[in-house]
């Protein structure tokens, strides 16, 4: 039996693999530490500054939008926990397809407010994040290394 | 329907109390005004000589500062002194018109201080005649166009024992004094300051001109030593009246360098000319070095002043020390504080409330939109490897801000010593004999462009 040449499909699925693990992890880290910012104030973690953190962005939206404030702030209050368990889930590998697209669509979310509020730089910034998960999602089938497997793994 | 009777309120009754509450509400602004120009002990009658356009900056100041009463106002030029009566008017006072300042000082005896603001060439004939009037004078600076002209003036203030303030008002201003006291002098955040320099950098400006209708009489310009009426207007231009644009505009700053440096010059060196304007007497642009001696080292300072153009960052005072550079002006927007890579670290200055981080400006983190978490610390800055063309370069200076405001009149604060002084609440910040020093200082660079060569200073040159 001959060894695969480096263009062969055995080494070509282990770049793959590799390629979307370090996305995987990219984007698993980002959202993660995107929840854990929400928690911060002067250096300090606390729910309490999350509720002040996340009230003060709701009133922002809501003060430079059409966006009402009671969707603002129900938005605000639960978006840290979505980011903290998307990003965990993303890292450990739990059902990674579902995560990817979840947390695709969160991010979509943002930027819809960010258009709301006519900030262009943040929905740019959204946008280049939303071509990664597009681009993970294309990758997904070479997913390894996860906790727990979608079943079309 | 209801009897007007029964209700007590005819339409007679609408009408008249409605006049009543409007002619109140309209009468309302100068009744406050009115009262807040006092009568009691603390209050001062004032005339004004020169209701030119510093005389109205002046007049503006001082009508926000309270128990002052606009007795007398002057000037050769009815429409000038038309525009000051009104205005005074207007804010509840009664002054009484001149056109010759000998004839308001015989005329209205009660004046307690007098405010000059004419030309320079007839500062010294208008604050003589008020000291020896007995009166305390205000002088607009440059205190003359000439040094032995200022010298008089002091020499006439010690005569009658009268207050004199000469009008370098960034003496007074709370911004200046706290940088010189707190930053420069006390916490010594600049550490041996080595250098200075200044500028003032303004655009073209149009000869002033007048309506045709207004134009005073030949005769009376002659009689007041006006050869026309386009030099009256421009007097700053032309040798007989002002010092010019040194006198005009670098009298502030450089008077300045005299007052932050607590020294006068041993040297200067200048050039300039009138190279722009073909209808003009006195230089357009000045540039001039001085040597100052300090108690740590000898302070050379550089001093540049532009009329036809407004670049190159506007007016300021910049001084510079081993540690720390400070950035003054008038302008909040042009101030700053520097410190250099070398120094001890100024957080522990911010925590005791003498500087503080830069809240907008150079320095300063982007601004927080309303949705956005305020940042608890600046963000890693990534520096442009590309902007650094020499390996000589030292490191970039940090910038930072004085927790001081200026929220009055820029002229405010001085006139309110002058007030405060003559009420015995103050010392004068700027009284004749230190004003002489900064004339003698500014004058001298005229003398220094037309020798084109380096001038000595003699301690004489500074004193009566």
């Amino acid at each position: 039996m001959s060894e695969p040449t480096p263009s062969s499909p055995a080494v070509s699925r282990c770049e793959y693999t590799w390629a979307f693990l370090l996305l995987r992890l990219f984007l698993g880290l980002r959202t993660f530490f995107e929840g854990v910012e929400k928690f911060e104030k002067n250096g300090t973690y606390s729910f309490a500054n999350y509720y002040e953190n996340m009230g003060r962005m709701a009133q922002g939206i809501t003060g430079a939008s059409f966006l009402p404030l009671w969707a603002t702030r129900n938005y605000a209050h639960s978006l840290g926990y979505l980011l903290l368990i998307l990003g965990a889930a993303l890292l450990l590998g739990i059902k990674t397809r579902c995560t990817l697209v979840a947390t695709g669509l969160l991010y979509v979310s943002l930027s819809f407010g960010l258009m709301a509020v006519q900030e262009n730089e943040g929905v740019a910034w959204l946008g280049v994040y939303i071509g990664l998960f597009a681009g993970a999602l294309a990758l997904v089938r070479h997913n390894r290394f996860a906790l727990w497997r979608d079943r079309i793994d | 329907m209801p009897n007007p009777k029964t209700t007590g309120f005819t339409r007679r009754d609408f009408l008249a109390t409605g006049a009543k509450l409007g002619a109140a509400f309209i009468a309302a602004p100068y009744l406050a005004r009115a009262a807040s120009i006092g009568g009691g002990s603390d209050s001062l009658n004032i005339g004004l000589i020169g209701c030119g356009e510093e005389g109205r900056v002046l007049l503006s100041a001082a009508l926000k500062i309270p128990n002052i009463r606009f007795r007398a106002v002057c000037d050769i030029w009815p429409y000038n002194l038309r525009y000051g009566e009104r205005l005074l008017e207007k804010f509840g006072h009664d002054p009484k018109p001149f056109e010759d300042y000998r004839e308001m000082l015989s005329a209205v005896p009660d004046l307690d201080a007098v405010i000059v603001a004419t030309p320079d060439f007839v500062h010294a004939e208008h604050t003589n005649a008020a000291l020896k009037a007995g009166k305390h004078v205000y002088c607009e600076k440059l205190m003359s166009n000439t040094v032995e002209g200022a010298r008089s003036m002091v020499r006439t203030a010690k005569e009658t024992g009268r207050l004199l303030q000469i009008g370098h008002q960034r003496r007074s201003n709370p911004r200046y004094i706290y940088a010189r006291d707190k930053i420069v002098r006390g916490a010594r955040l600049l550490g041996r300051v080595t250098n200075a320099s200044a500028q003032w950098n303004r655009a073209v400006t149009e000869d002033l001109g007048f309506p045709a209708k207004q134009a005073i009489p030949e005769d009376v310009l002659h009689k007041y030593g006006y050869a026309n009426m386009h030099e009256f207007r421009n007097w700053r231009w032309f040798k007989r009246y002002s010092g010019g644009v040194i006198s005009d505009l670098g009298a502030h700053q450089i008077d300045v360098f005299n007052w932050m440096l607590g020294s006068n010059p041993t040297s200067v060196i200048a050039g300039g000319g009138r190279d722009y304007y073909p209808n003009h007497e006195w230089y357009d642009n000045v540039f001039v070095i001085y040597e100052y001696p300090t108690s740590e080292q000898v302070v050379r300072t550089s001093y540049q002043v532009l009329t036809t153009t407004s670049a190159g960052g506007g007016y300021y005072e910049y001084f510079m020390g081993d540690e720390g550079a400070l950035k003054m002006s008038e302008n909040p927007k042009y101030t700053k504080l520097y410190r250099e890579a070398r120094a001890p670290e100024w957080d522990s200055w911010v925590a005791k409330g003498l500087i503080a981080r830069p809240g907008s400006g150079e320095g300063a983190l982007p601004p927080v939109k309303p949705w956005e978490k305020p940042l608890s610390h600046p963000p890693m800055m990534s520096k442009s490897v590309s902007s650094v063309v020499d390996v000589r370069e030292t490191a970039e200076l940090s910038a930072w801000d004085m927790p001081v405001t200026l929220d009055k009149a820029i002229h405010q604060p001085h006139l309110e010593n002058f007030f405060d002084t003559i009420r015995g609440k103050a010392t004068l910040n700027c009284p004749g004999e230190t004003a002489l020093a900064s004339a003698a200082t500014i004058l001298k660079v005229n003398d220094a462009v037309a020798a084109r060569k380096m001038l000595s200073y003699v301690p004489e040159d500074f004193t009566t």
